[in-house]
């Protein structure tokens, strides 16, 4: 009697053991397996707004990109903290003296007083660390966008980076490693392209000497606002961050005639930054060993 | 009168463009800290060589000290890619050319600093705006 019980919970147990490692088949049956383009896919590209090309933003102290919170004096609003700028640049007031930027919650509000009192001459992009995202996208550089069936690619020529957003239906990854892009995932909303990206280095800043938390969230909106320019909106959120979204734009220009330059940071970066934020030059002879 | 005012509009949308470009080009990749943008300088040389590489090209001059040597100065621009689609090419300077570069000094005294605009040997303009023609 006592044995048959045994056998019986053994037999309970294996039969769950081989249930759940059926059902983990199926769960991992039911991720996302991309296709094969068909020509179909390739032809359904013609009907998607024109992206491809070589674009770039506007150029100095901001321009090209409006920002603000809440959404609503977004327009309004001048592009202070932009990221990636220099220590202490453009943070904290907008055009006018109003207030412009992400809306802060008190801690990342006091995180980001204390990186801006530590007055550092420079950041890591002094040693050729690329800004990852949002930063990224605001670069004196052009980018050229590239349709492929199931996927966008934006090949930034800053730092020689690349974006991959993928259109082709699969999910956001449920538990992202953070890089410094993220990971994106795109669909069309008629002509517009609708980018939800998460899971970001800490490396990266969601605003000049702002840093964000692991939930942050970038959402993209890309448009054509007339055959040569495009819009981007951009929309951040992160609830340990910001009180309230924090949404700018971002206007670029298609040239036609110009091609992606390659940008090796490393070649002959005579900048540098060190441990305590202190900004240095190399001027060792041209051609000599830089040390 | 009409003319005056004309140069000074000019020279008011000229030192604008400047900043801006400044700006780009800090937001980019570095800030202006090594430099003292409050300052500017000029310097007369020979062009020693110039490092059309990035992030910024580096234009090295030959500067006779008043020990009767040659000092070498160093000042960094934009960047190959910035300047190349905006008039300059990697000959548009070139080793021997005399030239007087206008510069913001490095803080430290070194001899050097950011790039601000020559005239080159053909009359063109070059700054980190670009090249332009010479006025007519």
């Amino acid at each position: 009697m006592l044995s048959w019980r045994l056998m019986m919970r053994v037999t309970l147990v294996f039969v769950a053991a081989i249930t759940a490692a059926t059902v983990g088949q199926v769960v991992l049956a039911q991720q996302f397996t991309p296709k094969p383009p068909t020509a179909a896919d390739w032809a359904a590209l013609a009907k998607l707004p024109d992206f491809n090309g070589v674009w770039e933003t506007g150029l100095g102290g901001g321009g090209g990109r409006t920002g603000g919170a809440p959404p609503a004096a977004g327009g309004a609003a001048a592009a202070a903290g932009r990221a990636g700028a220099p220590a202490g640049a453009g943070a904290g007031r907008g055009r006018g003296g109003a207030p412009a930027g992400p809306a802060l919650t008190p801690e990342y509000a006091a995180r980001r007083k204390a990186l801006q009192d530590a007055a550092k001459e420079d950041n890591e992009t002094a040693n050729c660390l690329p800004q990852g995202m949002p930063g990224i996208m605001g670069q004196p550089y052009p980018m050229e966008f590239l349709l492929t069936p199931g996927q966008v690619t934006i090949v930034i020529e800053a730092y020689q980076q690349v974006r991959h957003i993928y259109t082709d239906g699969r999910p956001l990854p449920a538990d992202p490693d953070p890089k410094f892009h993220g990971s994106s995932v795109g669909r069309w909303e008629g002509d517009t392209l609708v980018v939800e990206t998460i899971g970001f280095s800490p490396l990266t800043q969601l605003a000049a000497n702002t840093p964000h938390s692991d939930k942050m969230r970038i959402g993209e909106r890309f448009k054509l606002a007339d055959p040569d320019t495009m819009t981007i909106e951009t929309t951040i959120t992160d609830p340990e961050a910001l009180t309230a979204p924090f949404v700018s734009t971002r206007t670029l220009r298609r040239h036609r005639d110009w091609t992606l330059a390659e940008y090796i940071c490393e070649e002959n970066n005579r900048n540098s930054v060190d441990q305590n934020g202190k900004a240095g030059i190399n001027l060792a002879s041209p051609g000599s060993p830089k040390k | 009168m009409t003319h005056t005012l004309k140069q000074t509009v000019r020279a008011a949308v000229v030192a604008v463009g400047l900043v801006g470009g400044f700006a780009a080009a800090a937001a980019a990749h570095h800030s202006f800290a090594p430099f003292d943008m409050g300052v500017t300088k000029t310097v007369s040389g020979a062009v020693k060589t110039v490092e059309w590489t990035n992030p910024h090209i580096w234009v090295w001059l030959d500067v006779p000290n008043d020990q009767g040597g040659i000092d070498l100065w160093g000042f960094e621009g934009m960047s190959p890619n910035f300047l190349g689609r905006r008039g300059w090419t990697r000959t548009s300077l070139k080793p021997g050319d005399k030239i007087t570069v206008t510069y913001r000094p490095l803080r430290d005294g070194k001899k050097g600093g950011m790039f601000v605009s020559t005239k080159a040997p053909d009359g063109r303009l070059l700054s980190m705006q670009g090249g332009q023609n010479p006025e007519p």
